[in-house]
């Protein structure tokens, strides 16, 4: 604990490289949110305990914590990369329903009851259509379906156990958080306004919930609409990362017959740029791939910046995927808009102040090349855009500057 | 209907041969016209405020096409039908409120509920928090709580009791007739609004304009004006940079009407603004609209003046009154938003009739005149809006505009399909 402290209290200025030497080989202990960022940093020799020349040049991926949000994303963008899909497997099990335990991973998950939310939430999660936060409120609607309470504040604490089981199994996922907070604050309302009746109030919310799925389809669609006018004949766009609602934007541009080229970024490591160019082509749409580090040497063809998000903070910036940061600073430098296209119930109460803020969220990186076990690796997964370089959200909302964001949140949750 | 249909076409002549000039005399005559067509409109039994936001909405679409760069007409539109619905909510919810009181005691009577109704019994209270939310845009919590089946029920629990019938149908009589009353009654009020919006903007002149201190303005501007002479008579002495506004130069007559009030004043050209501006405290405009995203539309040569004391840190107020708040996103507004004039106000044809002449050569004159009439001007660049509300962000115009539109009357087009 002690070599923790010291090495938050360092990390920012050059003895960090001193302290890491003399670091205890593997960081098991459960890291809390504003702790060290980088990855457990090794020692030279002592910890690669295996021989075996390990296929992935990689050091020790095994000891960090692979943020699962990224695992499915990585899953539903067809990559394949040797370790993790090992890890993936064994953390999320194979039976859909069944033993809970043996399909929880190491964390130890909660729930000794034959149903457990967990694995109804993974079902959900497969599907590659539906969103984090839609499979989560489907899980806690199939909590209240299954649930044996007779009285709302049962119900209730029920609700919010499940809930907890999930967002602690994933911390890193915002917009998980983001929709099981949603469902609480519904039902924590609901529950004090109208109905005597407990039984209809039950029906009533898992109607309410199985809706939200529809919602999802829906939203897509919304901001697909609302961002059409946004698109011009002859223009160029340049998008970053795979997200489905952005797809869907574009899509529906490309059928209602308008002319526009997208630039996509290549999107390292995993490579969100070759899938999203692949539906592009299929769409008939004009796409230029681009590796990350072009993106400045190409700004001035574009006219305009299109991200998805994986979270929108109150402050009104999102967390998207890494890179998003850096390609909104050159836009903003160089006067292009940027675009955020994002469904609302990814709005977070989270409000970073930079980009360590956040839970760390990290993915392995490979490189195709060994590297040597002394050389650290930046692996996280996302970072935080502020507001500033963000033009405008479209959300099915409706259209949104992103100081409105705080405005709604401020609604809902006091 | 004949006369207001009569009414209408005149108003339409109006807007298409740009004869009416200035987004208050526009928000004016269309606050009037719609409230003829609503006192002129007969409405049926039920559903009275379906058939008004209807007929509304028809002739609004046409006056839309016929001006739309005048955004003041679409915005007068969109704010009687947001009148039309505030106005139904509340009497709904007044007779709902008596209504659920009356069910409640026959339930008592009746020792068991589930008889007539499926539907469990809705508070009063609830049925007007979940009402109200269809007037807001569309928020988060709206999207868990599906309002519109809430609004579906008082309407159907009101025709379902038929022990009071009579009482009911006499309460839906005066009950079409005040809902009119009061939406004519929010009407009025609302053109009074409109004509007095200079008054309440100038009243805060005085905060914001201080001793010995030097002003810019472009063109010429009635709310300016207004509050500038407002801040003289409350006896501060300042100084006034008036900048001409090419072509029309309206920027003398502000001129003129400045002296006349006695106002120490400097009329430039538009080309001498950025050389004047590092000797200017406060940049005062009026706009012609101001969008969603607080972007403002203004007279061609404000993006200039905006451009120029941004680099300089001089704070751009922008005066408008709240019919100039429109609740649309701009997208490329230079284009779109934007008219252009006749190429007159620049050249002489007599003297061009060469250069401009399309018998000459292959047909196409070599000199082409373009005369934009506005300019965008983009929220970065405003400091402070000043409307009859109080001073704002333009981060913070969103919120007004919630305050005084609702969300369904974004597009204003005639559906065919059923509801709302």
């Amino acid at each position: 604990m002690k070599e923790q402290t010291t090495r938050a209290m360092w990390w920012r200025s050059p003895s960090f490289i001193l302290d890491n030497r003399q670091q205890q080989p593997n960081d098991t202990a459960r890291r809390d949110a504003l702790s060290i960022p980088l990855s457990s940093p090794l020692p030279p020799s002592t910890t690669m305990a295996d021989p075996n020349p390990n296929p992935n040049p990689n050091p020790n991926p095994l000891t960090d914590k692979i943020s699962a949000y990224y695992q499915t994303r990585a899953a539903h963008h067809g990559v394949v990369s040797s370790d993790w899909l090992a890890q993936a497997q064994a953390a999320v099990g194979h039976l859909p329903e069944g033993d809970d335990d043996a399909s929880n991973n190491d964390q130890g998950a909660p729930s000794g009851k034959p149903f457990s939310v967990i694995d109804e939430f993974n079902n959900w999660r497969k599907q590659p259509d539906l969103a984090e936060a839609v499979a989560a409120i489907r899980a806690l609607a199939a909590v209240i379906r299954n649930s044996q309470a007779t009285t709302m504040m049962e119900l209730e604490i029920e609700l919010k156990k499940a809930s907890d089981s999930l967002k602690s199994w994933d911390t890193t996922s915002i917009s998980l958080t983001a929709g099981c907070d949603l469902f609480m604050r519904y039902v924590t309302r609901t529950s004090a306004l109208e109905y005597e009746d407990f039984n209809s109030a039950k029906t009533r919310l898992i109607e309410r919930a199985e809706k939200f799925g529809e919602i999802s389809y829906k939203a897509r669609k919304i901001i697909a609409m609302l961002s059409q006018d946004f698109i011009f004949d002859g223009c160029t766009i340049l998008v970053h990362g795979f997200s489905r609602v952005v797809l869907e934007v574009l899509k529906t541009a490309a059928q209602s017959k308008k002319l526009f080229r997208v630039f996509c970024t290549e999107g390292r490591p995993d490579r969100t740029g070759l899938r999203l160019s692949n539906e592009l082509a299929k769409l008939d749409v004009p796409v230029k791939l681009l590796i990350d580090s072009a993106v400045a040497y190409s700004m001035d063809e574009v006219d305009m910046v299109f991200v998805g998000a994986d979270g929108v903070v109150e402050s009104g910036g999102i967390i998207n995927m890494m890179g998003t940061y850096q390609i909104a600073l050159v836009a903003h430098s160089m006067n292009k808009p940027v675009y955020v296209a994002a469904e609302s119930y990814k709005f977070a109460r989270l409000y970073p102040l930079d980009q360590k803020d956040m839970g760390p969220a990290l993915r392995p990186i490979e490189f195709g090349v060994p590297i040597p076990s002394k050389v650290e690796v930046e692996t996280s997964a996302r970072d935080y855009t502020p507001p500033q370089y963000l033009t405008l959200l479209f959300t099915d909302l409706g259209v949104l500057t992103p100081s409105v964001v705080s405005d709604e949140l401020i609604q809902l949750y006091l | 209907m004949p006369d207001v249909q009569a009414l209408v076409n005149e108003f339409l002549n109006k807007l298409k041969k740009r004869k009416i000039e200035g987004s208050q005399a526009t928000a004016k005559q269309t606050a009037e016209l719609l409230r003829s067509v609503i006192s002129q409109q007969r409405v049926p039994r039920t559903n009275q405020a379906g058939a008004l936001i209807d007929a509304v909405r028809a002739i609004g679409e046409q006056l839309i096409v016929a001006n739309p760069i005048e955004l003041a007409v679409g915005n007068i539109v969109r704010r009687v039908l947001h009148i039309i619905r505030e106005e139904d909510l509340s009497l709904t919810t007044a007779a709902v409120a008596e209504l659920n009181l009356s069910t409640v005691s026959d339930d008592d009577d009746d020792g068991g509920g589930g008889d007539q109704d499926d539907r469990p019994v809705l508070s009063a209270a609830a049925v007007a928090a979940a009402a109200r939310n269809t007037l807001r845009p569309p928020s988060l919590q709206m999207l868990l709580e599906g309002a519109p089946d809430f609004v579906a029920v008082p309407r159907s629990s009101s025709s379902g009791g038929d022990s009071e019938g009579k009482s009911k149908s006499m309460d839906r009589n005066s009950r079409t007739r005040k809902l009119k009353h009061d939406i004519i009654e929010a009407v009025n009020e609302l053109i009074q609004d409109i004509t007095t919006c200079h008054e309440l903007i100038a009243e805060q002149a005085v905060e914001h304009i201080h001793q010995n201190e030097v002003i810019l303005t472009l063109g010429s501007s009635k709310t300016v004006l207004e509050f500038l002479c407002a801040a003289k008579e409350k006896k501060r002495s300042f100084r006034v940079f008036v900048a001409e506004g090419a072509p029309r130069y309206q920027g003398h007559l502000l001129a003129k009407e400045l002296v006349a009030r006695g106002l120490q004043t400097t009329l430039i050209t538009d080309s001498a603004v950025f050389a004047m501006i590092s000797r200017v405290n406060m940049v005062i405009v009026g706009s012609h609209a101001v969008m969603a995203n607080g972007g403002v539309i203004a007279p061609v040569g404000m993006n200039m003046v905006a451009l120029a004391a941004q680099k300089h840190a001089v704070p751009f107020v922008v005066l408008a009154g709240s019919h100039k708040l429109c609740p649309l996103y701009p997208h490329n507004p230079e284009v779109l938003l934007n008219e252009l004039r006749s190429p007159s106000e620049l050249l002489d044809f007599g003297e061009f009739s060469d250069c401009l002449d399309f018998g000459s050569g292959d047909g196409s004159p070599l000199l082409h005149v373009v005369n934009p009439t506005f300019d965008y001007v983009p929220p970065k660049a405003v400091s402070l809006f000043i409307t009859d509300t109080g001073g704002h962000n333009p981060s913070y115009m969103y919120r007004l505009i919630a305050d005084y539109y609702s969300a369904d009357d974004l597009v204003v087009q005639r559906r065919h399909a059923a509801g709302n």
